[in-house]
């Protein structure tokens, strides 16, 4: 009171700021050794993923052709990226020998390994490269790494494509859990009655219904279902557990004094619950989230698995699986793919294992593990 | 007590509802019905006549709007009545409780297994908190948390039962089963049985010898913990008698709440090793377009799961006098 201004004012700066929640929760996590490993893997998975035609392909990374250049891998991620050239000279999918027959002064730079997610190598369409083996015959060799499918088609040209499949699904279908789950979480424990009634017996419908039971009947009323519509399918399926601790969060703090002034100001109801209570009430629900995340990627590769997945030119690890599980002698189709989906469910997992003890105060002295 | 437990039994009675009626009008929309279902699976070429095809729709009630047919499946469900399977031409309830058994055997020696395993482990776990053994098993339990179960048993059939030759890769029983005599069928059985209960049983093994580490973690910190320490008892008397007693508590709530999944088997594991169980029977009925099957499966998943959950809630209060229903 007897301080000026000013005097005061450089009393206040002079403080330390404490470091806010984010930066806390990320100096508390980055303690964590397996929580760590967790997501550097998942930064090399996601990695590999915008990497993959670059990793493995039949189609160059970029290419000189008739004096253009052009990147024909880019029809990895959209069939329309690949620029239509190539399917008026008639390349037939073959760029080595093609890119040599039809312009002697063409260059490429081709992806590490010569192979196609979609379909088989043949004899010589890379100069003498033998073709893959089909059947059973194709067990890991140095141009197969991870073998080859009934049809000859490279195990590990799948996996890695696969691998966008895997991360989209985790990313994807859980943003649309997490949407719906707060939103319903948020309505009913902010407003309480009979709204928290309803949608309390919304999430006891959703519950009650073994998840994949739900997830199949869904999918059976999309007859041609994309691999869009199964994310999300699982998205819409798996917000349960988030709605339930949004609405916990939000039932205690409701009656916070932070609330009730925001309130006193003339404040929309909307914008109460989304700018002054939701970014509260969002640490908690983080860490569901990222368990989610591999809950969907394992929902899906269950999909897959059991013959339910996307459509069959998409390369994904539970399809692999249920080839391996048509010929047991071939175990790399189970090995090799059953290993990515632990690795990657184990990571989702550790990460949010890691995220729940940074934020949790209780659990914070425990470190490491 | 009473109130609560009216109340909450009229709730999860309007919640049943509404989970069949949504359930019906969802599987009657689906495409295809039981009778094409049916053909397609025959012979494409058979095509069944306009009249036939009428008949049977009318048979099986398909003629109606589903509303009106799900009003006839709830009068004849207060009845006692679960109707016929359309595709296997028997009594839902029969069909339920022949598959019943086969998924019991799994579920319940796998229940007994786990914590028959996970209550030393959790104990152990706590008993040596920080430390390196302690460490690195708890560890190996979290990744085998995060194995996925159909991951595990491909990998175990392949070992097992390719690789080694050693146990049967699937299904219940031996072909020549009824040739055997009563001791051989039950090795027979304990044989095939082996892998899926397995599967069933490490992923709950590690999720509950955590939560009991957890939970002594939470209770080793309160007051009477050190009162009992300081009086000089032993730590193994400590443990045992002071702290897990007190843990029991949430892990009778974890009971109530994995009643559903004793009865509901996976889907998945199922299907691996073509255990003809009740996950299995869901997955068919789906694909037949069962629509009896399914409802009365979906019934009894509902029920048990609102069962499980009032009971944990009720047992609660039961073992821990600190709770009080009424003030909810």
């Amino acid at each position: 009171m007897a301080l000026p201004i000013e005097n005061r004012k450089s009393k206040i700066e002079n403080v330390k700021k404490s470091a806010g929640f984010w930066k806390e929760t990320w100096r508390q996590f980055r303690r964590r050794r397996l929580g760590m490993a967790a997501l550097i893997f998942v930064g090399a998975l996601t990695v590999t993923a915008i990497l993959s035609p670059a990793i493995v392909g039949t189609r160059p990374i970029v290419c000189q052709y008739k004096g253009h250049l052009y990147f024909p891998c880019m029809g990895y991620f959209n069939p329309r990226w690949e620029n239509p050239i190539f399917q008026i000279d008639k390349f037939r999918k073959r760029y080595p020998e093609s890119l040599k027959a039809k312009d002697p002064a063409s260059w490429a730079v081709w992806p590490l390994n010569y192979n196609d997610p979609y379909r088989r190598v043949y004899d010589n369409e890379w100069p003498d490269r033998a073709g893959n083996p089909t059947r059973d015959q194709g067990r890991p060799n140095t141009l197969n790494w991870f073998g080859t499918d009934q049809r000859g088609v490279d195990v590990f040209a799948q996996m890695v494509h696969g691998t966008r499949v895997a991360l989209l699904v985790g990313i994807l279908s859980m943003g649309i859990a997490a949407a719906i789950g707060i939103v319903i979480g948020a309505l009913a424990g902010y407003f309480g009655g009979w709204a928290d009634f309803a949608l309390s017996r919304l999430v006891e419908l959703v519950l009650c219904i073994p998840t994949l039971v739900l997830i199949l009947a869904l999918l059976a009323i999309i007859e041609q279902a994309t691999i869009w519509h199964i994310m999300a399918i699982i998205g819409a399926t798996s917000w349960t557990s988030i709605a339930r601790l949004t609405r916990g969060e939000f039932l205690r703090l409701k009656e916070m004094d932070f609330v009730a002034a925001a309130r006193t100001t003339g404040l929309g109801e909307l914008r109460i619950i989304f700018r002054y209570i939701l970014p509260n009430a969002l640490a908690p629900v983080l860490v569901p989230i990222t368990f989610g995340i591999a809950g969907a990627i394992l929902t899906e590769s269950a999909l897959s698995f059991l013959g339910f997945g996307a459509p069959p030119p998409n390369p994904s690890w539970g399809t692999l699986l249920s080839a391996g599980r048509s010929n047991y002698q071939m175990w790399w189709l189970i090995f090799y793919p059953g290993l990515a989906i632990f690795f990657t469910v184990l990571a989702y997992n550790l990460i949010g294992e890691g995220l729940q003890e940074a934020t949790d105060p209780r659990l914070r002295e425990g470190g490491r593990a | 007590m009473l109130n609560f437990l009216i109340r909450r039994l009229a709730i999860a009675l309007l919640t049943l509802l509404l989970i069949t009626f949504v359930v019906y009008g969802l599987i009657r929309n689906t495409p295809g019905n039981p009778l094409t279902q049916e053909l397609s699976r025959l012979d494409p070429g058979k095509v069944m006549k306009p009249e036939d095809f009428e008949r049977l729709n009318k048979i099986y009630g398909l003629d109606k709007p589903w509303y009106v047919a799900y009003g006839t499946w709830l009068g004849n469900l207060a009845q006692f009545d679960l109707g016929r399977s359309f595709s296997r031409k028997r009594p839902v309830v029969d069909l339920i409780t022949e598959r019943m058994y086969p998924t019991l055997l799994l579920s319940i020696s796998s229940l007994c297994i786990t914590y028959l395993l996970a209550i030393p482990l959790g104990l152990f776990a706590s008993a040596r908190s920080g430390k390196v053994d302690e460490r690195i098993s708890s560890t190996l339990l979290y990744m085998l948390y995060s194995f996925p179960s159909f991951v595990a048993a491909l990998f175990l059939q392949l070992y097992f039962a390719v690789r080694l030759g050693w146990l049967p890769l699937f299904g219940m029983v031996s072909d020549n089963h009824e040739h055997m005599s009563s001791w051989e069928q039950t090795v027979d059985l304990f044989r095939h049985a082996l892998l899926p209960v397995t599967c069933y049983t490490y992923g709950s093994l590690a999720y509950y010898s955590r939560f009991i580490r957890a939970n002594m973690h939470e209770v080793l910190r309160q007051d009477y913990i050190r009162t009992a320490r300081a009086k000089g008892l032993g730590p193994i008397r400590v443990l045992v008698r002071h702290a897990f007693r007190n843990t029991l508590i949430p892990l009778v709530t974890l009971m109530g709440l994995t009643l559903p999944a004793l009865l509901s088997g996976s889907i998945i594991i199922e299907q691996i090793f073509t255990w003809p169980g009740m996950g299995r029977l869901y997955f068919e009925s789906i694909r037949e377009r069962d629509y009896p099957t399914i409802m009365g499966l979906t019934l009894m998943f509902s029920v048990l799961t609102l069962a499980g959950q009032l009971l944990a809630d009720f047992m609660y209060a039961v073992v821990d006098p600190r709770v009080r229903l009424d003030d909810r």
